[in-house]
């Protein structure tokens, strides 16, 4: 956590997120600052993913705005594909390109987006793919790797870009239980080198650990929040009581 | 009965050089099917991704509605008719080569069934790869280009020449405009010679080894396609 005051990376006014009648995120105001780690827990359907996903606007929200790098990214005036480039995504299905190799899958965002050389790119691939333990599948393809392997590939693919914030969405939800350690072994390197991360998980281990703060989101807005110790030691809202009970 | 055959065999293909109208008729059908299949990709390819970007944001509502209407005409009338109409309609009164015309027509028709191919190609490719690309700061348009397209191209390779070998078939009705192709070539030859059989069942055995070999090359790609994707 920063000493120094400074305004949030991201800070959430208002954000509201409708499909069709159904009212999915009812005005969450909510602020990340620069090296948060964010964990979001609730139960299934209560929109978590929704809110995650409406942080780079994968999911168009319907009221509110989201101040990213002092800029409402929710006003239509703002290029959204600039400022996505500064928000990493981890997706629960991985979503690598199959057609492409492992090297081709972090570096064609960079140098397609960033003007980066193939030389520039590469090193920097070499570089963080030796850090996830997978340096010599550089030129092998997604499908021809396990499920941890490819998540870690996906981890490192949005690192590719630098960029100031990672998003995950449940990132170990889709693996086999032997699985789930590598991955959360890197992302647990990544908070420790202060990477803001906001992190949907069902891993409450791992909320607890590595999580700055934990976030209850039920019934369309955060119910409680708090640093982790707290949080699961002396729970308040009664909802969030109902779902530890459940989960712990 | 031999003694027959052979007759038969030199009155219809070797007397008068007549196997000729065979030979040049199979040279313009192949022509005809290379040409219009392109036409056809270049049609179909851009009719998907129009309709594609519609669906996915709304935009180019025109362009849209014109392919859909496109599309049903095309899909909605036999290819003899659309080729008769393009020959005596449209260009009814100016003189225009007929091969031209035929690819054209040809063209026309294969690209409607060529954009449904496509667009269930790109339909195949999970939500996930599109806002993969997204997230990663690629617009819609650089998205489409370098992650979906690509990998729904390689997926409906063979459904693509399966459609190249049935256009092959279809050609056979350019006659109706007089495009000398193989089919006409036999029946050219049979006109003359007033014999029926020995023509057009050449005629049949021509297209049948041509489709079977087009097949064998479906199935290879195939193979190919499948080994490299190591699922
Ligand atoms: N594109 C959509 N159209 C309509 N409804 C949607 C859409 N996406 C999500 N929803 C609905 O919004 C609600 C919240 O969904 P969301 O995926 O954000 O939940 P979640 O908390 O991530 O759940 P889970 O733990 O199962 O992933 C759900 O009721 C879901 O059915
Ligand atoms: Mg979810």
């Amino acid at each position: 956590m920063t000493n120094v005051k400074e305004s949030p990376l991201i800070s959430v006014r208002n954000l509201e997120k409708h499909f069709g009648d159904m009212k999915v995120l009812k005005g969450i105001t909510v602020d990340i600052n620069k090296g948060d780690v964010v964990c979001v827990i609730g139960p299934s359907g209560s929109g978590k993913s929704t809110f995650l996903r409406c942080l780079n606007r994968l999911d168009e929200p319907t009221g509110g705005e989201i101040i990213f790098d002092g800029v409402n990214i929710c006003d239509p005036k703002t290029d959204i594909d600039l400022h996505r480039q500064k928000m990493g995504m981890v997706f629960q299905q991985f979503n690598l390109f199959p057609h492409m190799s492992i090297m081709k899958n972090l570096t064609i965002a960079p140098m397609t987006l960033q003007n980066k050389s193939k030389e520039e790119a590469e090193g920097y691939a070499y570089e963080l793919l030796e850090r996830v333990g997978l340096k010599n599948r550089a030129l092998d393809y997604p499908l021809q790797l396990s499920g941890g392997q490819q998540q870690r590939i996906a981890i490192v693919r949005a690192l590719c870009m630098k960029p100031e914030v990672m998003l995950f969405d449940e990132p170990t939800s889709a693996l086999d239980p032997e699985m789930v350690g590598e991955v959360l072994e890197v992302m647990k390197e990544l908070a420790q080198e202060h990477m803001t991360m906001v992190v949907v998980t069902h891993e409450m281990g791992f909320a607890r650990e590595v999580a700055s703060r934990v976030m209850f989101l039920d019934g369309g807005d955060f119910l409680e929040e708090n640093e982790p110790k707290e949080f699961f030691a002396n729970p308040k809202n009664d909802r969030l009581k109902e779902f530890l009970g459940k989960v712990l | 009965m031999f003694e027959d055959f052979r007759q038969q065999f030199y009155l219809n293909f070797v007397s008068e050089d007549r196997w000729h109208y065979l030979a040049n008729g199979l040279l313009v059908t192949l022509k005809l099917t290379f040409f219009a299949v392109l036409l056809g990709l270049l049609i179909g390819f851009t009719i998907a991704f129009i309709r594609n970007v519609h669906d996915n944001t709304g935009k180019l509502k025109i362009l849209n509605f014109i392919c859909n209407l496109y599309l049903t005409v095309i899909r909605g009338t036999p290819v003899v008719v659309q080729l008769m109409i393009i020959y005596f309609v449209i260009f009814g009164s100016v003189r225009i080569d007929k091969a031209l015309t035929a690819i054209l027509a040809f063209g026309i028709n294969s690209g409607a069934y060529q954009a449904e191919i496509f667009r269930s190609g790109i339909q195949s490719i999970p939500r996930g790869q599109m806002e993969a690309g997204r997230s990663l700061g690629f617009s819609y348009f650089q998205t489409m280009t370098k992650i979906i397209m690509p990998q729904a191209l390689k997926n409906v390779i063979p459904t693509l020449l399966n459609e190249v070998i049935t256009l092959l078939k279809e050609t056979s009705v350019a006659g109706y405009i007089a495009l000398e192709d193989l089919t006409k070539g036999g029946d050219i030859i049979r006109s003359r010679t007033y014999s029926a059989f020995m023509p057009l069942i050449a005629v049949g055995l021509i297209y049948l080894v041509m489709v079977l070999i087009l097949e064998r090359f479906v199935k290879m790609i195939e193979r190919r396609l499948n080994k490299n994707d190591k699922r």
